[in-house]
């Protein structure tokens, strides 16, 4: 597994489960949180077993990101497409997050696929919410136009307290990631998967030739003047993509969305597969630094090796006594 | 603390079989998948290409590929019943860790593609068996916090979660007698106030797995139409579906014999490699199967002590002024309990071998003193399947879980040592 999937495992797991257990309504209450700080809380109750309530909470946004009403911008509209009639927003949400929605399990359509098809989307309701300031911005690109009332810098939240930038143009839009790490053995470990990374898109002979065009920089590119020093402090530099419009195709559109809001996570998991990896590594090299230790020995420590295997001397007390006594009787000559 | 203090912990309860994990807070976990390792072979075994240039490149991205290319849990399963190019392998044995690289595999991917969370944000629950060596849990925590910088570890032990799991469903007691029976290991483990007295633990070498492979000789051994290659697997899901605790062998047999088409019931399954279905009778092994607890002689010749009589041995070797407590609370765990009216027969013979020695002293005693009847009582409820889960999961919900996590400060101030000594277990070693 490379790439992340846009749908939670577990909330798929949980919507299907109950599809099929209609009839058998059970209570539910079950919160759980994915990466970047994105919670999940699902209910269900014996009395209307075809309700389900979904409630979201989001990262919190720093100053100056995308947020109207608690919600990225354009994340309602989104919602409304995605899911049509089977799905209600709640309005307040619920207590502490930031978007609730009602499932009513008797809108679903009877066809098998379609509804197969909807309950997947609804396990992907986090990048229909978070990447719906992106797609809006993706889709006037795809038709070569600019969104109206869009800054020439639009800041779009990912992480808690931390977001990425996006530059629009008609022709491309360019999206720039501060990338921050708490850990000093991640943060080397990324600057150097970051730029293998790029020189990858650079060298690569086949394949990659229509994959965005990427860079990376130790400090901050240019087109980012102006924006407070504090959302700029990224301590494995920045990476920069450049989006055309074949990138956003009606069919690519969504899983661009996708792999843009969640690339911080994509090297994240990476940076941690590399250190279990090279873990994995030493392991097998300890192994066989034991082992050519162990033929480099002489016969004759085997076996004294093997006399004494166990670790401690198990000592009765007349052993002990005895013991005492002839040291006693060495230390009277 | 930091806002990390508020999100709720990562449970995972690596078992032998199953692994089970989920967020604590939470009834369920949400997850439940079997410990298996699915790893791609092919990449590690090609032949050496006769073009030079790109031959390393080529060797090493078959390296980088093989190193990703893995899948866990019943997807792991899918993978190597489907194609010859993935191996299993279970890291788990016996409920020891046996091989580290596949159980960091496994939690890499239990992290990142099932809970989808970031290590880095939640404290960790683990689990581990009452039998564990020190260096297994200094190995534990060493990737918990090298690979994945946790922030907080805590390693709890089996049977006290277990014991915890009951103190929310019934009544509040941390003194009991926990018997996990899993599918790699069964161990009889008394609590006093919440204290493992180490001494007393007792294992028998008879668990889930000797289960599934009984009823899988005993299909065997009647000639069943199964292929051979799928036999562990029917007899593992025939052990799950069908299999009950009798009260009684010979009137089992009977009532069996007198109405067979009650009791037989049948198997559909369809061959792995030619796709022909095929169908199969499931017999006495139903209630033989889990019968392999009561009367181990059926099953091997080496091991015959029955369960309930261990479980009265740990007690009666356990301090003296514990022993009716521990009687009265016998606390069921593990998957390999859940078979019907397991906790009715062990109540039963557990009481009559306890019956008998209070009968006994009193006639050696000449009827001039009359005990106190001994109550004995065998808990079950329904969660228990995951009640090591729950119980970590209800532990990982209080404040003062996060204080007495190992923390990562903790670990690089002073190694993976600190992982050696636990609360619970402060003094044993």
């Amino acid at each position: 597994m490379i790439l992340l999937q846009s749908q939670s495992k577990y909330l798929l797991q949980l919507l299907t489960n109950r599809l099929q257990n209609l009839d058998k309504g059970v209570e539910l209450d079950c919160q759980w949180i994915e990466f970047d700080d994105v919670r999940f809380n699902v209910q269900t109750s014996v009395k209307n077993s075809h309700i389900l309530l979904l409630s979201l909470s989001l990262p919190t946004p720093p100053a100056g990101a995308l947020f109207v009403g608690g919600l990225p911008y354009g994340a309602i509209e989104a919602i409304k497409a995605a899911y049509g009639t089977v799905v209600q927003i709640l309005d307040p949400p619920k207590d502490g997050f930031n978007l609730t929605l009602k499932l009513n399990f008797s809108k679903l359509s009877p066809d098998e696929d379609t509804r197969q098809a909807l309950l997947m989307k609804v396990a992907s309701v986090r990048e229909v919410v978070l990447g719906a300031p992106l797609r809006v911005i993706l889709k006037h690109l795809a038709s070569r136009s600019l969104a109206p009332n869009m800054d020439q810098l639009v800041s779009i939240v990912h992480r808690p307290n931390e977001s990425f930038f996006l530059i629009p143009q008609i022709e491309k839009v360019t999206v720039i990631y501060p990338m921050r790490f708490k850990d000093s053995t991640d943060t080397c470990l990324a600057t150097s998967f970051l730029q293998e990374f790029v020189e990858a898109r650079r060298t690569a002979s086949a394949g990659l030739n229509n994959a965005p065009s990427c860079q990376w920089s130790p400090s901050a590119p240019q087109e980012l003047e102006g924006i407070p020093a504090k959302e700029l402090s990224a301590n494995a530099g920045f990476v920069s993509f450049v989006i055309f419009p074949r990138h956003v195709d009606s069919k690519k559109l969504d899983r661009t969305v996708w792999n843009l809001s969640t690339f911080h996570a994509y090297v994240s998991y990476h940076v941690k597969c590399s250190e279990g990896f090279m873990h994995t590594r030493m392991r097998r090299r300890v192994e066989s630094l034991i082992e050519a230790l162990d033929r480099a020995k002489s016969d004759q420590d085997k076996t004294k090796k093997a006399g004494t295997k166990t670790s401690f001397k198990r000592l009765s007390i007349k052993d002990s006594r005895s013991n005492s006594n002839s040291r006693a009787s060495a230390s009277w000559k | 603390m930091d806002a990390s203090s508020y999100r709720p912990a990562v449970v995972i309860d690596n078992g032998t079989g199953y692994t089970k994990m989920g967020f604590s807070g939470n009834v369920e976990p949400c997850f439940i998948v079997p410990t298996t390792v699915a790893v791609n072979d092919s990449f590690v075994n090609q032949p050496r290409t006769s073009n030079k240039g790109s031959n390393w490149l080529t060797q090493y991205n078959a390296g980088v590929m093989a190193d990703l290319d893995f899948f866990i849990g019943d997807e792991a399963l899918a993978r190597s019943r489907s194609s010859s190019t993935y191996s299993l392998n279970y890291p788990i044995k016996n409920g020891q860790v046996e091989n580290w690289d596949a159980m960091e595999r496994f939690w890499q991917h239990c992290i990142f593609n099932y809970l989808r969370c970031d290590p880095e944000d939640h404290h960790f629950l683990l689990t581990e068996s009452p039998l564990t060596p020190p260096e297994s849990r200094e190995y534990t925590g060493e990737i918990m916090f090298e690979t994945f910088n946790v922030p907080g570890l805590y390693i709890a032990v089996q049977p006290v979660l277990a014991l915890a799991a009951g103190y929310t469903t019934s009544k509040c007691e941390m003194t009991g007698v926990v018997v996990d029976v899993g599918d790699g290991g069964t161990h009889v483990v008394p609590v006093a106030e919440g204290y493992v007295i180490g001494s007393s633990i007792k294992s028998i070498p008879i668990s889930g797995k000797d289960v599934t492979l009984f009823v899988q000789q005993l299909m065997r051994e009647r000639g069943e139409n199964v292929p051979p290659e799928d036999s562990f697997e029917v007899a593992r899901q025939v052990k799950e579906m069908y299999c009950y605790t009798s009260s009684d062998i010979v009137k089992e047999f009977n009532k069996h014999d007198k109405e067979p088409s009650k009791y037989i019931k049948q198997w559909k399954g369809i061959k792995p490699k030619t796709g022909a279905p095929y169908t199969c009778d499931i017999g006495y092994e139903r209630f033989l199967g889990p019968e392999v607890f009561f009367n181990p002689e059926i099953y091997n010749s080496d091991y015959t002590t029955p369960l309930p009589a261990v479980i009265d041995k740990c007690i009666q070797s356990a301090p003296i002024d514990t022993r009716r407590a521990l009687y009265k609370n016998i606390v069921l765990s593990g998957g390999s309990t859940m078979f019907k009216d397991f906790h009715r027969r062990l109540q039963r013979d557990i009481k009559k071998i306890v019956d008998a020695r209070v009968l006994a002293s009193e006639v050696r005693l000449g009827g001039e003193m009359k005990s106190q009847p001994v109550e004995v009582n065998v808990v079950s409820h329904p969660i228990q399947r995951y009640a090591v889960w729950f119980g970590g999961s209800v532990l990982a919900s209080t404040p003062e879980f996060y204080g007495a996590c190992h923390t990562k400060a903790e670990y690089e101030e002073y190694g993976a040592s600190i992982c050696r000594t636990n609360p619970v277990f402060k003094g044993m070693y």
